[in-house]
């Protein structure tokens, strides 16, 4: 296909312009957690640092609650996304490939968990986990987290496993492979592309979670990176240098997920299956 | 050993019936070809012996065995599909291999039988190569030999052809004739292709809307068929039928025709059952191939208006009326220079002719 030099000219700007809006926040936050303190408060911003420092990084990592937030959110998250696949990859078959009555309501129904702003479901949550005793523990948030990812995860793989063409289970089962076979040799490596969508948006979904980590948890040492690190903002009051060198760092265990998983969502996996 | 009976099968979804009531023997070793239109229901019927598809009423029996309501892969049948169906994650070997694996063959013997398929289909140097890595024509082999390998009682084909170019299809049709009789398994096979059909099978069953219309060999269904619409299905082209009016019979029992199409005012054929009552109107089928070379013996001498000429080569097709529902078709032979809108004096032997009712039987 043969474009005009026009059409080139509007997507290169196009490009660049979201490029642009997408990354210099980013690039403001790498830059600035380098910076020394009356570099990032100059009257004049500077978009390349002239001082380097790891000063924000240091009082982050050994001055503050900083790592123990981390991990907290590392294992809400970690294990969020896993419980939530586990469940998802086997529910989304059903829904696919079972026949029971209601199983189109059903479907419908579990979109429902959307339909509430998260705000409404607090408080009753809240009483509930409080009469199990589940308040101030990691385990809370990591329902909570599996609850909502859920309805969209099972969603999205069901039309993933759509989108695997029916003759090759068909061809399975001539093979003599039972479900469970043909849901783990066969459909999940179909599916990868699905399973890492889903896990990625699991694992930010947990990652970023900041409402129920903050009403749910109670003591300082069981907060997420959201909750925590909005405490330091307050507690030093606004040292920016810190608050840069957190959200650098907070941003980078989703940054090493996408870098990952990445090299599986390749398309057209399924080609060479049929035609 | 494996010898295929339906009786009484019957599917139906919801209130729509796509299989009535179809029994059919098939014959150990026998190449039974499925043929018809779209919608015929000649891969459901496939599928209902595969096992995908479960019956309505009736049953499926497999050397006598009752397999009705077996597991597809309990049925010793194995099945190569339209599209192949490969496994895309897997390697050629792995994916013949999977049936196997699934029933317990140890790996060593996997690996040989594998082997053995793969040389009888020419795709050893393919064996570590995924699928998306294949050409069309192997792919359809590795569909094949996936079925091969698990030595399965009957094959089943849906379409097995279809996915290929004109040239690949015919060098696979003849593989597949080949491993047949290489083989000597029961197959059966399904297209909409009449050639495939015509040139692979032992025996063709020929469906419509659900129904057997008839079962024979190629010849069989060709010279001799049950009814109008398996008269029209197989030969290429088509074969053509004139509306004619009878004007008497014969001693013998022929009936007198006026062929108005034709300019023939005594035309006599002798019908199927000759002592059935024939009068009105009916339709003459005449093949295009029999439209036979001014002065043959034994013929009567038509003239056909050369509305549109199609030179082959070899041959020709000449139509009467091109576009029209009375268009007649004939093959026309040395003739390499008759133009259209010219006109072509042609012989009718009566012996190659059919008759059909007005509603489609044959008379």
């Amino acid at each position: 296909m043969r474009r005009s030099l026009a059409s080139n000219i509007l997507l290169a700007f196009s490009i660049t312009f979201l490029v642009l809006l997408i990354g210099l926040p980013f690039w403001w936050v790498l830059s600035g957690s380098f910076k020394l303190p009356q570099e990032i408060i100059a009257r004049v911003p500077t978009m390349f640092p002239h001082s380097f420092t790891l000063q924000h990084f240091g009082k982050l990592l050994s001055g503050s609650d900083y790592p123990v937030y981390m991990a907290n959110s590392l294992i809400v998250a970690g294990l969020s996304t896993v419980i939530t696949l586990v469940l998802a990859v086997p529910a989304a078959y059903a829904f696919f490939r079972l026949a029971f009555p209601g199983r189109e309501m059903l479907y419908r129904a579990i979109l429902l968990a959307y339909a509430f702003p998260s705000i409404v479901v607090l408080i009753p949550l809240f009483g509930m986990f409080a009469r199990i005793g589940l308040i101030d523990t990691l385990a809370a948030l990591v329902i909570i987290n599996v609850t909502f990812a859920l309805p969209f995860s099972i969603w999205m793989l069901r039309s993933f496993f759509a989108s695997v063409p029916k003759e090759i289970e068909e061809a399975a089962v001539m093979d003599g492979a039972p479900p469970t076979v043909i849901l783990r040799r066969i459909m999940i490596p179909l599916v990868t592309p699905g399973i890492a969508s889903v896990g990625i948006f699991a694992f930010i979904s947990a990652w970023t979670e900041y409402v129920f980590a903050s009403v749910l948890i109670v003591s300082d040492a069981r907060r997420t990176v959201p909750v925590g690190f909005s405490g330091i903002i307050g507690q030093y009051q606004i040292d920016w240098g810190l608050l840069l060198a957190g959200a650098g760092l907070a941003v980078l265990p989703v940054v090493i997920l996408f870098a990952l998983v990445g090299r599986w969502f390749v398309s057209g996996l399924t080609e060479g299956a049929v035609k | 050993m494996a010898e295929l009976q339906i009786r009484g099968l019957r599917k139906a979804f919801g209130d729509t019936e796509v299989i009535s009531n179809v029994d059919l023997t098939v014959k150990d070793g026998e190449f039974v070809v499925f043929v018809g239109p779209s919608g015929c229901g000649k891969s459901t019927l496939l599928r209902m012996i595969a096992g995908l598809e479960t019956a309505t009423a009736g049953n499926i029996s497999i050397d006598g065995r009752d397999v009705s309501n077996a597991d597809p892969s309990k049925r010793g049948i194995a099945m190569v599909f339209q599209t192949y169906a490969l496994y895309p994650h897997m390697t050629v070997e792995e994916n013949m291999g999977f049936g196997l694996e699934m029933s317990g063959v140890p790996s060593a013997e996997r690996k040989r039988l594998v082997r053995k398929a793969a040389e009888t289909l020419h795709l050893e140097p393919y064996l570590a190569r995924k699928p998306r890595q294949l050409s069309g024509g192997q792919r359809q082999r590795v569909a094949i030999g996936r079925a091969i390998v698990r030595d399965p009682k009957i094959f089943l084909f849906d379409e097995p052809l279809s996915n290929l170019d004109a040239e690949l299809r015919v060098r696979m049709r003849i593989e597949i004739a080949k491993l047949h009789s290489d083989l000597g398994a029961t197959m059966i096979y399904v297209t909409h292709d009449q050639v495939e059909a015509m040139t692979l099978a032992s025996r063709i069953v020929v469906l419509r809307d659900g129904r057997i219309e008839q079962v024979g060999t190629p010849m069989e269904l060709y010279n001799d068929p049950d009814n109008r619409f398996v008269a029209g299905f197989i030969g290429s082209p088509k074969m053509n039928f004139v509306p004619v009016r009878v004007k008497g019979r014969t001693e013998s029992g022929a009936v007198k025709l006026e062929v108005e199409a034709l300019g023939l005012k005594d035309f006599a054929i002798l019908p199927r059952n000759p002592s059935a009552p024939i009068e009105g109107s009916i339709f003459l089928g005449i093949r295009p191939e029999h439209f036979e070379p001014a002065g043959t013996a034994g013929g009567a001498t038509v003239r056909l208006p050369v509305g549109a000429i199609e030179h082959l080569g070899g041959i020709s097709y000449a139509y009467s009326d091109p576009g029209q529902e009375t268009s007649l078709a004939a093959e026309i032979r040395g003739m390499p220079d008759l133009k259209a809108g010219s006109e072509v004096t042609l012989t009718v032997r009566p012996q190659t002719c059919l008759l059909f009712s007005q509603s489609g039987e044959r008379l």
